[in-house]
């Protein structure tokens, strides 16, 4: 530890799980709307998708009931339960789907290098440096 | 109790009210990174004790009043370092407590990255990897505050006050032996308590900061974690329930002119 009487913050980057950031490619039918409509959700800070910036870990659509794991990129985050409530509005509108949950996991952790390509182009255009 | 939930309050009750703290410098830090710093810190802390009540809700059938707003002020567990009011303007007093504290945390969530409870399990890397940051800024206030001789004194009398609580972070309730039997965390307060000792006392002592003797430290009369705690708790729960009861829950909301 430096103790230089400037001190900074070192951001590492951190490691991507395999099978992450996860886009819904592949998926079929019901799922399939699903993730297209998740892909409408934004970020409440910036102007990018929650599944470009990889907070969506899966969907899967039982019967009439979708369900939605999904991550914040911290766990202070305020928007939570304004983000989940997103989240569970969007998956209704998939056809057929009557019923949507949602459930916040902080397994695998999310990091900056969970972003998608696009996500990342679109930070960028924000103005971030990703 | 089950082991789980009796861990589960002690972690979210010690974030909860150290973030309470926190707050309380906001726009009086002694520097514009520093205030801004410490409200990252705080709501890091908010959220972490967010994340271990929500599992009380999810796994043991609480609710959000019952854990935070209308939960007996005797009925938190959380150590009485994190509770005591600061001391007016004492910048030294935060930045020990919370390197104090940090230090334990990251001590108490490796014991628990290899839960046997695997929502906790679950948890632990995304808080581990946020807490990284609270001691790189604990300690790098603490290198600057021991720099000179009056900042040290500072520092000094910090420790000093705060040393003694600091130690009821690894005081056992009832439930330690179920805790540590079932692998809910992985490694006994005694142990870790002494992980944290070989830690903080050769840090401190460094940075020419004298530690009083663990063994001779008088332990204050309220341990916290047995529900007692000192009077600046009580103030404090007062304050941060207040405009929970302002608000009237247990009043159904009238639309004007009915009931009228």
């Amino acid at each position: 530890m430096s103790s230089d009487a400037c001190s900074y913050t070192d951001y590492e980057d951190g490691e991507v799980p395999e099978g992450f950031p996860r886009t819904g490619e592949g998926a079929t039918g019901a799922e399939a709307e699903v993730w297209d409509a998740l892909c409408e959700v934004e970020d409440p800070e910036m102007p990018v998708s929650i599944v470009d910036l990889g907070l969506v870990y899966d969907v899967t659509v039982a019967g009439d009931e979708a369900e939605v794991e999904m991550t914040l990129t911290y766990t202070g985050c305020p928007a939570k339960d304004m983000l989940q409530n997103d989240v569970r509005c969007a998956a209704l509108t998939a056809s057929g789907v009557r019923d949507a949950s949602v459930s916040i996991q902080y397994s695998p952790p999310w990091s900056v290098e969970m972003v998608t390509e696009d996500g990342r182009e679109q930070l960028r255009e924000f103005g971030l440096s990703v | 109790m089950e082991p789980a939930e009796a861990e589960l309050f002690r972690l979210a009750d010690d974030e909860l009210v150290l973030a309470e703290r926190y707050t309380e410098w906001q726009i009086f830090a002694p520097t514009p990174e520093s205030d801004l710093a410490l409200a990252n810190i705080a709501q890091d802390e908010f959220g972490h004790a967010r994340l271990w009540y929500d599992l009380l809700e999810d796994e043991f059938g609480y609710d959000e009043a019952d854990l935070v707003w209308e939960r007996d002020p005797d009925d938190f567990v959380h150590s009485t370092l994190v509770e005591l009011e600061t001391p007016e303007g004492d910048w030294a007093d935060t930045v020990v407590r919370g390197y104090l504290y940090d230090v334990a945390e990251r001590l108490r969530l490796e014991a628990l990255e290899d839960s046997s409870y695997a929502a906790i399990a679950d948890r632990v890397a995304k808080v581990q990897g946020e807490e990284e940051y609270h001691r790189e800024h604990a300690q790098s206030w603490l290198d600057r505050l021991t720099a000179s001789d009056e900042s040290r004194e500072r520092v000094q009398a910090a420790v000093d006050r705060l040393f003694p609580h600091a130690l009821t972070l690894f005081v056992p309730t009832e439930h330690e032996h179920d805790i540590v039997e079932a692998g809910v965390r992985t490694r006994s307060l005694a142990e870790l308590r002494e992980d944290w000792l070989d830690e903080v006392v050769p840090a401190l002592e460094s940075l020419d900061v004298e530690v009083p003797e663990p063994g001779a430290v008088v332990r204050p009369e309220p341990l916290g974690r047995d529900g007692s705690h000192t009077d600046d708790w009580f103030a404090l729960h007062e304050e941060f329930t207040a405009t929970y009861h302002e608000l009237g829950f247990d009043e159904p909301a009238e639309l004007r002119g009915e009931n009228a």
